[in-house]
Formats: structure tokens, sequence, C-alpha cells
């Protein structure tokens, strides 16, 4: 039951979702993110799933099948693992640039409360 | 307009404050409303999505078709990331690198104001109205401050460069940079079979994505040996001047990579390149295998940047600790020298 997976990263993608809106530590705020970005991973690679499937390569031990029958058989679907992978890439870059504009904030206010964060300040 | 509490609001690592006041939430009842409803759509969509028993679709059977005849590669992932898809890697990669940007430009230290026009000048008010007191923030920031002079060289004069020396039973914190010998040996031992297995990936595995498991691989070399032996051990490699280089030839080797398939084969990163008879060998997949070594030089470089600069990031603690006298329109000259003093201390 593929479906499991599917409504499994609805919620995690809600719970990333509710922390990134309730609460005001900034470097929880990007917790929630990661999870809001983790969920997606979840969905695209349970969506690649097919029954009874192999993983996208075609390589078998030998004597077994050919490698154009491999390709026309019952695989995974490549294209979502690809996007699978950008949407990693894209995760970290994300993460990366947001923690150091907390860092930056915690620096300049003295605080990593959002609701804090108000004023400019040079 | 809301003045940080005198107290500041538990920086995380601050001691004494693990205790305190409960996490401050922001309407925690709407939040819940708002992520149950979306919660709920999403669950109504995916329940319509197609599931386990359908067909593949036909960019999908037309990826796996043609990474044979076409590619003679036997990795249909790789043969989307770098071929059929190679415009959206082509993005990926320059969406990468503006992050690094982004955190490189966020994580520098502060530069001379002298060079910029007076901003600190132009600020003033403004600064006075948020930090009426003018005063050099708290008792935890002090500490923070004393904390920082001794991470630099030469802060902690009496600390060994390795442990070894220490007795057993010594309080914490340790001073010394390195970690112990066995640390030190396990990182020696497996540093090499790591660096190995990321090129292996990239030249040989065809994993699927090359060069970008390749390159976090290499990260995590770099990072198993700057946790082992500490960062002025590894200060030769890690030089933003070395580590730069390497990731702009990445970019542009990748952005040649494309054009050239587009002048030679009248496509963006059509393969040019002679392709092995035999898959499974190194120059089977011709540009795939190349814009894939591109990539791992550009996402290691890129990710020990991003990672590094996080780490080294310097306090710029605002305001600074001994502020002038308030620089008034008349009092141009003397607050310019004043500015120039603080920055000077800043350098040291």
């Amino acid at each position: 039951m593929i479906l499991a997976n599917y409504l499994a990263a609805a919620c995690v993608f809600s719970i990333g979702l509710y922390v990134v809106l309730s609460r005001r530590n900034l470097i929880k705020i990007v917790m929630g993110l990661s999870l809001m970005e983790s969920s997606t991973y979840l969905l695209l690679v349970s969506l690649a799933y097919r029954r009874g499937s192999t993983a996208p390569v075609l390589t078998s031990p030998p004597g077994t099948t050919s490698m154009s029958a491999l390709a026309r058989g019952n695989v995974a679907d490549p294209v979502l693992q690809n996007f699978c992978l950008t949407a990693i890439v894209i995760g970290v870059a994300v993460t990366g640039v947001f923690l150091s504009v907390a860092v930056r904030i915690a620096q300049h206010y003295r605080t990593l409360d959002a609701g804090e964060v108000r004023a400019l300040r040079g | 307009m809301s003045e940080p509490s005198p107290e500041g609001e538990a920086l995380p690592g601050r001691p004494g404050t693990h205790s305190g006041p409960p996490e401050p939430v922001h309407r925690p009842a709407l939040a819940a409303v708002l992520a149950v409803g979306v919660a709920a759509a999403l669950t109504a969509a995916l329940v319509g999505v197609p599931r386990e028993g359908a067909k593949l679709p036909t960019v999908a059977r037309y990826a796996l078709e043609i990474s044979l005849p076409t590619w003679h590669t036997t990795e249909p992932v790789n043969e989307i990331v770098y071929g059929t898809r190679g415009f959206d890697t082509f993005g990926e990669t320059f969406l990468l690198l503006a992050a690094v940007v982004s955190v490189t430009t966020l994580t520098r230290r502060r530069e001379s104001r002298r060079a910029q026009g007076g901003e600190q000048r132009a600020g003033a008010r403004e600064q006075e109205e948020v930090d009426p007191s003018g005063e050099a923030g708290d008792a935890g920031e002090a500490e923070a401050r004393v904390a920082e002079r001794e991470e630099q060289p030469g802060g902690v004069d009496d600390a060994p460069a390795t442990p070894d020396a220490i007795g057993l039973g010594v309080p914490a914190p340790e001073d010394s940079e390195a970690m112990s010998v066995v640390v030190r040996t396990a990182a020696r031992v497996a540093a090499p079979v790591l660096a190995v297995a990321g090129g292996y990936l990239v030249a040989w595995g065809y994993s699927p994505g090359g060069g970008f498991p390749a390159g976090a691989v290499m990260v995590g070399v770099l990072l198993l040996l700057y946790a082992g032996f500490g960062h002025q051990r590894l200060a030769p490699v890690l030089r933003p001047s070395l580590l730069e280089a390497i990731e702009l030839g990445g970019a542009l080797a990748i952005i040649a990579l494309g054009a050239l398939g587009l002048v030679l084969e009248g496509s963006f990163t059509a393969n040019f390149l002679p392709l092995a008879r035999a898959p499974d060998t190194i120059l089977s997949g011709g540009v795939l295998q190349a814009f894939s070594a591109s990539e791992l030089f550009e996402v290691s470089s890129g990710l020990a940047l991003a990672i590094f600069a996080l780490l080294a990031m310097e306090h710029d603690w605002s305001p600074d600790p001994d502020p002038g006298p308030d620089p008034g329109p008349h009092a141009d000259a003397d607050a310019d020298a004043d500015a120039d003093a603080d920055e000077d201390e800043e350098e040291q």
C-alpha cells in the first residue's frame, strides 16, 4: 500500500508547516522547513515505486535478462528519482542560506525569537 | 517596536537558560487550523494520484529505452540527470552556486566602513532610537567575546596541540584543537577509503546522480579530517581562494560542456564525445561522465565553502564594543577617526 507513504508525506509536510507557522525560534523554523523538504523527498520516491519493480539500473546477473529487456520491463520511474536528487540539492542550499541568516540575526539582535526581530539596526 | 529583553531571549548554548521561560509560540491555534487544512487538501489530492500499479509514464519509458543505444550507459537516472533533463541540472548547479555566494557574503567579516561613505554616521540616529543606552551588550555577550578571542590562533596560550599529554580525569573543557590519538588514527584510516569511494561513485560507480553524491562524500572526508585534526591542520586546503577557484572551475566546465554540445551537435548538453563501445566503462556515457565529474568539483567545493564559512563565522556583534562619542553633523572628522580606531581594534 504505497498510499500510506503518500499520506505520511502529507502528514510530515503539515507538521513542518505547523512548526514554521507557530514557532518563533528561528532555528526551529529552519527545522520545520527541512521537515517540509523531507516530505517531498518521501513523496517523490514513493511516486516512483511500482509493484514488483526493479531499480532503474540496466544491469542484471549474467545470463538472466538482457539489458534491453530490462529497459522494457517493470522498472521504477527514473524521472521522479531525478526530481528527488534535484530536490535534495536545493534543500541543502536553502537550509545553508537560512542558517547563516539565523546566525547573523542572533548576533545582531542577541535573540533568536522572530517576534523580537522587528527594528532595523545598523 | 520592542526591545530585546535585558536577560536576552535564551541564546542556545548560554549556561543557565536550559530550564528558562517556556518557548514563545505564535498563534498556535491558527497555525494548527491552517496545517490541518493543508493536510486535508494534500490527502484529497494524493488519494487521486496514480499508485504502484500504474503504467510507467512515457517520458520515463523513453529515458529507459534510449539510455543504452544512445548513451551507452546502464544508468537511466544518470542519463536523465545529465542528458535528457540536463538543462534542469544546469540550472540547479547555478542555484547551488548562488546559495554558496549568499552564504559566503553573509558570513564574511565586517568590512571597513571608511570606504562606504559613512554608513555609521548615517545610521547613528536610528541606532540611538533602537538602542538608547548605547552600551555594548550584556554579560552573555561579554562571555561570548572572551570565548571568541580564545578561539583565535594563540588565544589560549597553554593549550597543547593534541590532548594526548593531558592526564585522565582532568576536568573539561579540553583546549586543544585536535582530538585524541584514537580519533586521529581512525580518521587517518577511514579518510582515504572514503575518498576512493567518492571517486569511484563518480568514475565507475554509475550511481544515480554521479557527481552530487560523490561531492557529498568528499565533503564528508573533509569534515572527518576537520573533526580529528582541527582547523589549523586543514587550513591550507580550506583556503577560500583555492576552494572558490575549484568551484568556479567546475561551473565553467559545465557551461563549456553545455555550450560545446550546442555548437557541435545543435542542442544544449548534447553528446559530442566518442562513446565507449561497451557500457560500464569509464568512457561510456560520453558527456554524461564529464558533466558528472565537473559536478563533483562544483558540489564538493561549494558545500565545503558553505560549511566552513558557517563554522568559521566570526561574531559581528552590534553595536561596537566601545562606540565613540555620538557623531553629530559637526564632528565628522572626529567620528571618522573614532570609527577607524574601532575598526583597528576589531582587526586585532
